[in-house]
């Protein structure tokens, strides 16, 4: 039973992340139908970006603010810092394909992630980075924390999830009760008829970066406040989060979530209970049955083409 | 009709080539045979490593140590010595040491090649370059295979290939039974990071424990994984020791962290490719390597101020004293190639005839250095074992 | 229905749409000598061009006896191979294939498995490489079938997973219920190299390169380039380009799209499967992360460049890029590669005009400006340049500093980035002011950053080149614009 509760709680925490990345890729995908290969990469500079923020705030050892503020600066740097990143990629990778064949967008976003990738290993080496969490007041983060049974779940977990969980309220909250979001959603469903009630797509196109990559920046603190970084993570959680976009279906928000925290759970129980070196196999396996049987997803509509 | 017909013409003129290729007995070796070179005139040797990618971190380290030592050394052997990299990093497979292999042989000044620092590239290429006589000496590849052959895996190296660091039939051996006889472990988890290194040394470990009798759990996780929780919850409550032997340093402390995060008990044994007191810090954790601290070597003390002056606010690791080792060995193997040849190198070979002749007292490992007679590895290596104290520092228990 | 050949040159016929027919065949060509040119160029059948190309890479190791060379020209040609099979699936088949290296890997393992000690099974190559190619072709067919219900973008998701499986179960499959499958991260060594009637293909003589192994991969590129024609031109290829094209009207008409979206996956399987046997009997040994991403954005990027759908296309993109990339691997010739490409690109857009003499000088001039003002600051600031040869006379106009503040090289490397991409959206007036200052910048951080880890400047490269190529010209080098019929 111990095990099993505190796979629950590895498997909330990785899905957690996995879900603010997932958002990323559904939110793209629904105003822009484009899979956006680079999002994993900007994930991975907002890392960078946090650990930035870190040392210019002292570091984890000798921080010059609490530690509550010291987290929230980082992590609103590494969004700030993020949503610029993704809309300038937006403006100058994505804007000129909009009405270009659907690879065209495509493969640009290929380029862009390998660009990001290699120009951030070009300018700061492949190095891990530690942010060193473990020493901010000494470890009370790792060590002190609230009991299920017999299991302590960390003060740093129970932050990260909350945090994940508040951040996708917020995001529920802009996409469902602001006006923005309402345009947002109609350019979903159907761009060129949004355009005509006279939304500005270009607008709403920005706007949905924005909110993308600044959850993907959070993610990224969120992530690198647990592991190191370095400039490869971008790959792999990018494919781990496009993976649960698909899940629960691109181009739902709801799916996004669902689809982050199934994946969490799913690489969770069967690193603990299958086999720790098949479990890559197996959850690939099931997706692409699953993608098979079922291609648009949990909550995904399945695409209707117009004749 | 008239496609069908030219179909066939090149057809057939594809086979006549292919016949004609295979038919010629020998290709146009040429440009590497034997030419002599001059022992006055400069001397290249490229050091094949990882300087990008996910093990960057260990070559760039090297190279720095590497550059120290080719700036200090070959005044004293009255050669002129220039470096060169070859970046192979570790996501593209051999494909790159291949082609720089290539590239190493055509060139004529090319005496030595210092490297390959991974142990796949270096069973890769290493008939390749021992063919064209070339010798490669390796800081770090501690594959077993390389130089001697076990009933399980077959004997993969060449007489061309050396390394001035033990392999792991050795540092598995000793790190489990200072597990043993130590320790006195009962329970073991072992986790390996799919790829030569860590699976090499973890098979080792699990067979010399498995034999004493202790409960050995063994865990696989992918190289790219960076969170390792759900390992952690896989550590029994009562596992004495889990047996991490990664070569990122900023992983094991993550691990150690998460350990102590879930309350478990096991105490962390990490292989050389841990030994960062930079980054490895988690005190009462066991680390093994394949030389004391250099820093507390008296004899190297100029030696790690040099370094440090040319490579300011940088700490010495692990990596980088052996390949300084190296460039050392080679300069003497090469000098005595030179004497050898009466001022200048008359074939490539020579330089690997004179490896086992080579012996450097006060070597910057500690003692004095020289090849074991029966293999390509260093005499009478063995492995020390450290534990980590309080303060951080890293105290020799074994 | 009579079959279209375009060549409606004498009357009406029978069953024949003219518009259409004359259509097919039309191509935008250009005005004056360059059009001339090109139209008599392209009146020259293709298996000349074919052939004349061969003879001159045949003469590639009659020029350079270093084993390098030759070991870069082997591979260059096996791209060439790899970028063909990627042409099929998409530049004909229009899918979107991101796991196409996996079937390179799965030929390379193949023969791995089929030619070496691994299980002691030595088959002749001959009866190996086809068996190998049949396989490509039925896992081809296999990941195509269940997949040929989805669209676009659900095909790419299906084929990255297939890769990421390919790379798990060959890193894993050391331990497959007890059985040492495929090595692991050691993968399989000691391959056998190729042999028939009873001789060796044999790799190297003293280390150096065997020269039969390129003119055999040669004669391979030859018989791949023939067979994909002939299917191209077949009615299999023109229903793939009217599938391409609009997927919806080829299906109302009746064509057979699942199976010819399997077809072209196979197809393109298959010939990387061929290419496999070739890369592991050369190398003698396979590993897992040979068979990764990097590997397929490359292979796209030539395909991309040289033009998907056009054959001659992807050999010209493979012939660039390939040797590129070997080139930039070296900072003296990448500083070469670098200055010709940039003055290049400032000579295609400007082409020969008085704006472009204007810009080279204010270029230079502002060059050796700010050299100077900064050597006289600081002489430690511009004394890090190479002393002799092409290095040396740029180091009078490059500021090339002896040490670099950590601080400079992100700075710079963003400021040019910023700098590039307002210039796209700059007034032209403005545009032609700051292009000055760019080109300098530019140059300043290619010397001072990019040349010192020349491993991620490839990769840039191949990033930029890919962004770059979609928004100015998608079509690539000799791919075609498509013409719409309205």
């Amino acid at each position: 039973m111990d095990t099993f509760i505190q796979l629950t709680v590895d498997g909330l925490t990785l899905g957690s992340v996995y879900a603010l990345i997932a958002l990323g890729y559904t939110l793209v995908y629904g105003v822009l139908k484009l899979l956006n290969f680079a999002h994993g990469d900007v994930f991975m500079v907002g890392t960078f970006i946090g650990f930035g923020m870190l040392q210019l705030l002292g570091g984890t050892s000798n921080p010059l603010v609490p530690v509550w503020l010291l987290l929230v600066l980082v992590t609103f740097a590494a969004m700030a810092g993020c949503a610029v990143l993704g809309v300038v990629i937006e403006r100058f990778a994505y804007r000129p394909l909009r009405d270009a064949p659907r690879i065209a967008p495509l493969i640009s976003a290929l380029g862009v992630s390998f660009f990001l990738a290699n120009s951030m290993q070009l300018l700061f080496g492949a190095e891990p980075r530690n942010y060193n969490t473990f020493a901010l007041s000494g470890g009370a983060l790792y060590l002190k924390g609230v009991d299920i049974g017999s299991v302590r779940v960390p003060l740093l977990r129970i932050i990260t999830i909350s945090s994940a969980f508040a951040l996708m309220v917020v995001l529920w909250f802009l996409v469902n009760r602001t006006r923005t979001g309402k345009a947002m959603r109609a350019t979903s469903f159907d761009r060129e008829a949004a355009a005509m009630m006279g939304i500005d797509i270009d607008r709403v196109i920005v706007f949905t970066f924005i909110l993308g990559s600044a959850l993907a920046g959070a993610a990224g603190v969120m992530f690198a406040l647990r592991v190191p970084t370095n400039v490869a993570v971008g790959f792999i959680a990018g494919l781990k989060g496009f993976t649960a976009a698909v899940i629960g279906g691109i181009g739902s928000i709801p799916g996004a979530m669902a689809g982050g925290l199934i994946l969490g759970f799913a690489e969770a129980y069967t690193q603990g209970y299958i086999s720790t070196k098949w479990s890559d196999l197996f959850v690939f396996s099931i997706l692409i049955g699953f993608m098979i049987f079922r291609p648009q997803g949990l909550l995904g509509r399945a695409d209707i083409r117009k004749v | 009709m008239k496609r069908a017909i030219v179909l066939a013409v090149v057809i057939v003129v594809a086979a006549g080539a292919t016949a004609a290729a295979l038919a010629k007995p020998s290709a146009t070796g040429s440009a590497s045979a034997a030419q002599a070179v001059s022992c006055k005139s400069t001397l290249t040797i490229p050091f094949v490593t990882p300087l990008t990618g996910g093990a960057g971190f260990i070559g760039t380290e090297q190279a720095t140590w590497a550059k120290y030592a080719v700036k200090t050394l070959p005044s004293h052997y009255g050669l002129k010595i220039k470096l060169v990299f070859g970046d192979t990093p570790v996501e593209q497979g051999p494909a790159p040491a291949l082609a720089l292999a290539q590239k190493y042989i055509a060139d004529k000044s090319v005496v030595a090649i210092l490297g390959p620092s991974t142990s796949g590239n270096a069973g890769a290429s290493t008939k390749v370059y021992t063919q064209a006589g070339l010798v490669q000496l390796s800081p770090s590849a501690t594959h077993t295979e390389l130089t001697i052959g076990t009933p399980a895996v077959p004997y993969i190296g060449t007489p061309g290939f050396f390394r001035n660091v033990p392999g792991d039939y050795i540092q598995g051996p000793t790190d489990a039974r200072f597990m043993i006889n130590k320790l006195h472990v009962k329970k073991v988890v072992i986790i390996d990071f799919q790829e030569p290194y860590s699976v090499g040394l973890a098979d080792i470990v699990e067979s010399t424990l498995k034999k004493a009798g202790v409960s050995v759990t063994r865990l696989s996780a992918p190289n790219t994984t960076t969170d390792y929780s759900a390992y952690v919850t896989k550590v029994p409550n009562d596992a004495d020791v889990v047996f991490f032997p990664t070569q990122k340093p900023p992983d094991i402390q993550t691990f150690g962290q998460q350990l102590l995060e879930q309350g478990k008990k096991a105490k962390l044994f990490g292989g050389d490719g841990s030994n960062d007191p930079a980054h490895f810090t988690i005190a009462g954790s066991y680390v093994s390597n394949f030389a004391p601290d250099i820093t507390s070597i008296p004899a190297d003390a100029a030696i790690v101020a040099g370094w440090q002056k040319d490579n300011p606010g940088k700490v010495v690791g692990s990596f980088g004293p052996p390949s300084y080792g190296a460039v050392q060995i080679l300069l003497e193997a090469i000098k005595k190639a030179c004497i050898q040849g009466h001022g200048s190198i008359q074939q490539r070979h020579d330089v690997i005839r004179n490896m086992k002749k080579v012996r450097i007292p006060n070597f910057i490992l500690g003692g004095t250095f020289r090849f074991s007679t029966k293999t390509n590895d260093p005499l009478n290596a063995k492995f020390y074992i450290f534990q980590i104290q309080s303060n951080g520092k890293y105290k020799l228990v074994g | 229905m009579s079959e279209q050949t375009g060549q409606p040159e004498h009357g009406p016929a029978i069953g024949q749409d003219e518009w259409v027919a004359r259509h097919g065949e039309r191509r935008s060509t250009r005005d004056g000598p360059l059009g001339t040119l090109e139209t008599r160029l392209r009146r020259v059948p293709w298996w000349a061009w074919l052939v004349l190309f061969l003879a001159a890479m045949s003469l590639l190791p009659l020029f350079y006896s270093s084993g390098y060379v030759r070991r870069v020209g082997f591979d260059t040609v096996l791209y060439m191979m790899l970028a063909l099979g990627l042409n099929v699936v998409v530049g004909w088949g229009g899918l979107l294939d991101l796991g196409y290296v996996a079937f390179y890997g799965i030929g390379a393992y193949a023969y791995a498995m089929l030619d070496s000690d691994k299980f002691g099974i030595h088959l002749p190559s001959l009866v190996s490489v086809p068996l190998i190619v049949v396989l490509g072709a039925v896992v081809g067919l296999m990941l195509g079938l269940p997949s040929r219900r989805l669209s676009g973008d659900y095909l790419a998701i299906v084929s990255l997973f297939f890769l990421e499986l390919f790379q798990t179960m060959t890193t894993n499959g050391d331990n497959v219920f007890g059985h040492n499958l495929t090595g692991g991260p050691f993968g399989i060594l000691n391959i056998d190299p190729l042999h028939a009637f009873g001789h060796s293909l044999t790799v190297q003589h003293a280390g150096v390169f065997a020269v039969s192994y390129y003119y055999l991969a040669l004669a391979c590129f030859a018989l791949i380039f023939v067979a994909l024609r002939h299917v191209n031109h077949s009615r299999t290829g023109r229903a793939w380009r009217s599938l391409r094209e609009d997927p919806l009207a080829a299906e109302a008409m009746g064509m057979p799209v699942n199976w010819l979206k399997l077809m072209a996956f196979s197809f393109g399987a298959a010939t990387a499967a061929f290419t496999g046997t070739l890369y592991a009997a050369l190398n003698t040994n396979v590993f897992p992360l040979g068979f990764y991403f990097v590997l397929l954005i490359i292979v796209y990027t030539m395909v991309i460049l040289g033009g998907s759908g056009s054959m001659p296309g992807v050999v010209l993109g493979a012939l660039i890029i390939s040797p590129l990339l070997e080139v930039l691997r070296d900072p003296g010739k990448s500083r070469v590669v670098f200055y010709i490409a940039v003055i290049g690109a400032v000579i295609v857009a400007f082409r020969v005009s008085r704006r472009l003499g204007a810009i080279a000088a204010a270029t230079a001039a502002f060059g050796f400006v700010a050299h100077a003002v900064a050597g006289a600051i600081d002489h430690q600031w511009v004394a890090g340049g190479k002393s002799g040869g092409f290095g040396g006379v740029l180091a009078h106009w490059v500021i090339v500093p002896t040490h670099l503040a950590g601080w400079v090289a992100p700075v710079s490397y963003v400021g040019l980035i910023a700098l590039g991409l307002f210039l796209t959206v700059a007034s032209p007036v403005v545009r032609l002011v700051l292009l000055v200052p760019t080109l300098y910048l530019a140059a300043f951080v290619w010397e001072n950053v990019m040349l010192a880890s020349p491993e991620p400047t490839r990769y840039i490269v191949l990033g930029m080149i890919l962004i770059v190529l979609m928004i100015v010209r998608p079509n690539g080098l000799l791919g075609e614009k498509r013409v719409e019929i309205v």
